[in-house]
């Protein structure tokens, strides 16, 4: 991977963060879900892929899947998620091990949404679509997971 | 994980796929996130009145980077959002913005309001720019008067207004 120069994220954001907003998104997954069918909410995730994401993935196009790093490091520091991530010259590898959004959700909801955790799933997948690169998200419990960016075979 | 700070954006498109339902979506969508919303407000209302709508804006204003300000009286609360993030994030966005995207607000709050027997005047002024006014009355009469001078004129499911 070539490294890139740093510039601010595309969506670089400061201030305060308002965590009781994933709970909207958790209602808005149920709502989705039970009027629509769990295929449309899956759409709506990949237009926030590829249609609000349109930088990340252009970055993977271009080659360069550091820029997800970039992405990943400000939003889980921001959001002061339990994660780490390791570089190889293999893979990337994301393992957050208490996800803050799952959490707070866990908090304020009756419940979490069985489909909760396909907006990573299913914005991860768009991003990488057609680019040199593919991004597995793996759920290793409630509110964990691994994400993986590998180079296409 | 969508960061909360990108909720916005999502938003945006879920109001983009609902509106291509029909507003019935759009409102059916507006009332489950008012009923979400009630248990961050409804019982601040219940206990405090307007004071207890001023604290949950005092939340919001921090939480949200909101530039705003806030005022409550014996009779009204009034919030003039000068720089609303929300907008403004779906406008500096890569996928194009909802053409009625500030509609969710009185969306979710005018039914809080009617339930708790408050009456909303919420004034967007334009539609593409990311301020607005907002004024909750104890009296159906004032809140009445103060609508005469909006400029634009918000509805929720159960009350209509701008088009």
């Amino acid at each position: 991977m070539q490294k890139l120069p740093e510039t601010p994220l595309r969506y670089q954001e400061e201030g305060n963060v308002h965590l009781d907003f994933h709970g909207a998104v958790n209602t808005t997954i149920d709502f989705i879900v039970e009027r629509y069918g769990v295929e449309v909410l899956h759409e709506i995730f990949a237009k926030v892929g590829k249609d609000v994401y349109v930088d990340l993935r252009q970055h993977m196009l271009d080659g360069h899947p550091e820029e997800m790093v970039r992405h990943w490091r400000h939003f889980f520091t921001r959001e002061d998620a339990d994660y780490d991530i390791a570089v190889s010259e293999d893979e990337i590898v994301l393992t957050v091990r208490r996800c803050t959004a799952y959490h707070h959700v866990a908090k304020i909801s009756p419940s979490v949404s069985a489909h909760f955790c396909d907006q990573t799933t299913k914005v991860n997948e768009a991003i990488a679509e057609g680019t040199p690169y593919r991004i597995d998200t793996e759920i290793t419990g409630p509110g964990a997971c691994r994400q993986i960016i590998r180079r296409r075979a | 994980m969508i960061p909360s700070d990108h909720f916005t954006r999502f938003y945006n498109e879920v109001f983009k796929f609902l509106e291509s339902k029909g507003q019935e979506d759009l409102d059916l969508y507006w009332l489950e996130i008012s009923k979400n919303q009630e248990k961050h407000i409804l019982d601040l209302i219940k206990t405090k009145g307007l004071q207890g709508m001023y604290e949950y804006w005092s939340v919001i204003e921090e939480e949200e980077n909101c530039e705003l300000d806030l005022m409550v009286d014996e009779d009204h609360l009034e919030l003039h959002m000068h720089g609303c993030p929300s907008l403004a994030k779906v406008m500096d966005n890569d996928a194009a913005p909802m053409s009625r995207y500030c509609d969710h607000c009185a969306g979710w709050i005018g039914p809080i309001m009617d339930k708790t027997g408050y009456h909303l005047v919420y004034d967007v002024i334009s539609r593409t720019e990311p301020r607005c006014v907002m004024r909750i009355f104890k009296d159906a009469e004032k809140a009445k008067e103060a609508e005469k001078s909006v400029q634009l004129l918000m509805g929720w499911p159960g009350k209509k207004a701008a088009t």
